[in-house]
């Protein structure tokens, strides 16, 4: 019960911060009631951006310490991270369409989070190209490597150079956070959130692939058996 | 439609895939557990 008590506390949160998100925030200006979709659009690029930062550290470590474990640790955060990058342009578009009017606009933040799924969308084609354990663990690590150097510049430089319709970062290009005071509170409650949901999420993956491979080994070793007697 | 209709379906859609994801890794977790244990 006790260890549980993290989830119904997590629940807790997450109902406060949508309350917070429609009751206690003021809305924007040119944003209207939309403006509350900030809460639970941005936390979900957050957390895109903190998964394939996850799944290149744990390509490192493969690397590293050449242990199949960190394998699945980068497979399974940059699968996060694509449902999250997925669930934040669905999201943006859906708000795109109210406030500029067609779903999709090639605006810099659109663009750039479209190479992004592209890019990650490759490194599972590459993935499931390669049969062989090892050679596949070892490729995907330099691809997941490779594939974060972009990311700082497509999440963080391109949408700053580049004018844009979306309205400035919460952190601008000067390092100035230029938002309302009880809108920060809300929104920096359901970062905390995500990223909570987040790692909930991650450690289920990475246990159910585990599991997994258990119990491929048993069978495994079930069959030599058998074929030796 | 109204624009908080807007945010209320935003709201939907990211609630209901982020818990349905976690309910079927959750219940993925517990067969496989169980599968294990009477393997």
């Amino acid at each position: 019960m006790l260890r549980n008590i993290w989830k119904f506390l997590l629940l807790i949160w997450m109902g406060v911060v949508i309350w917070g998100a429609f009751t206690y925030t003021p809305t924007a200006k040119a944003l209207g009631e939309t403006t509350r979709i900030l809460y639970f659009h941005v936390p979900c690029s957050w957390v895109a951006t903190l998964s394939f930062l996850i799944a290149a550290i744990s390509g490192i470590l493969y690397l590293v310490k050449n242990d199949l474990k960190y394998d699945l640790w980068a497979e399974n955060a940059a699968h996060l991270g694509l449902f999250f990058t997925v669930l934040a342009t669905i999201t943006g578009s859906i708000w795109a369409k109210v406030i500029w009017h067609p779903f999709w606009n090639w605006d810099p933040r659109e663009t750039s989070i479209f190479i992004l799924l592209l890019i990650y969308a490759a490194y599972f084609a590459l993935r499931s190209a390669v049969e062989e354990d090892e050679q596949k663990a070892r490729l995907s690590a330099v691809y997941v490597i490779l594939a974060f150097i972009t990311v700082p510049f497509l999440v963080f430089i391109v949408p700053r150079i580049y004018d844009s319709l979306h309205p400035d970062p919460v952190i601008n290009a000067q390092g100035k956070i230029k938002m309302n005071g009880k809108m920060l509170q809300v929104f920096f409650a359901s970062m905390a959130g995500f990223t909570v949901i987040f790692f909930w999420m991650l450690r289920l993956k990475v246990q159910t692939a585990l599991l997994e491979r258990k119990l491929q080994m048993r069978k495994f070793k079930k069959l030599t058996e058998n074929r030796d007697v | 439609m109204s624009d908080i209709y807007v945010v209320l379906s935003v709201n939907l859609l990211i609630w209901f895939s982020l818990f349905g994801y976690l309910f079927a890794l959750d219940r993925k977790v517990q067969k496989l557990k169980k599968m294990l244990e009477n393997d």
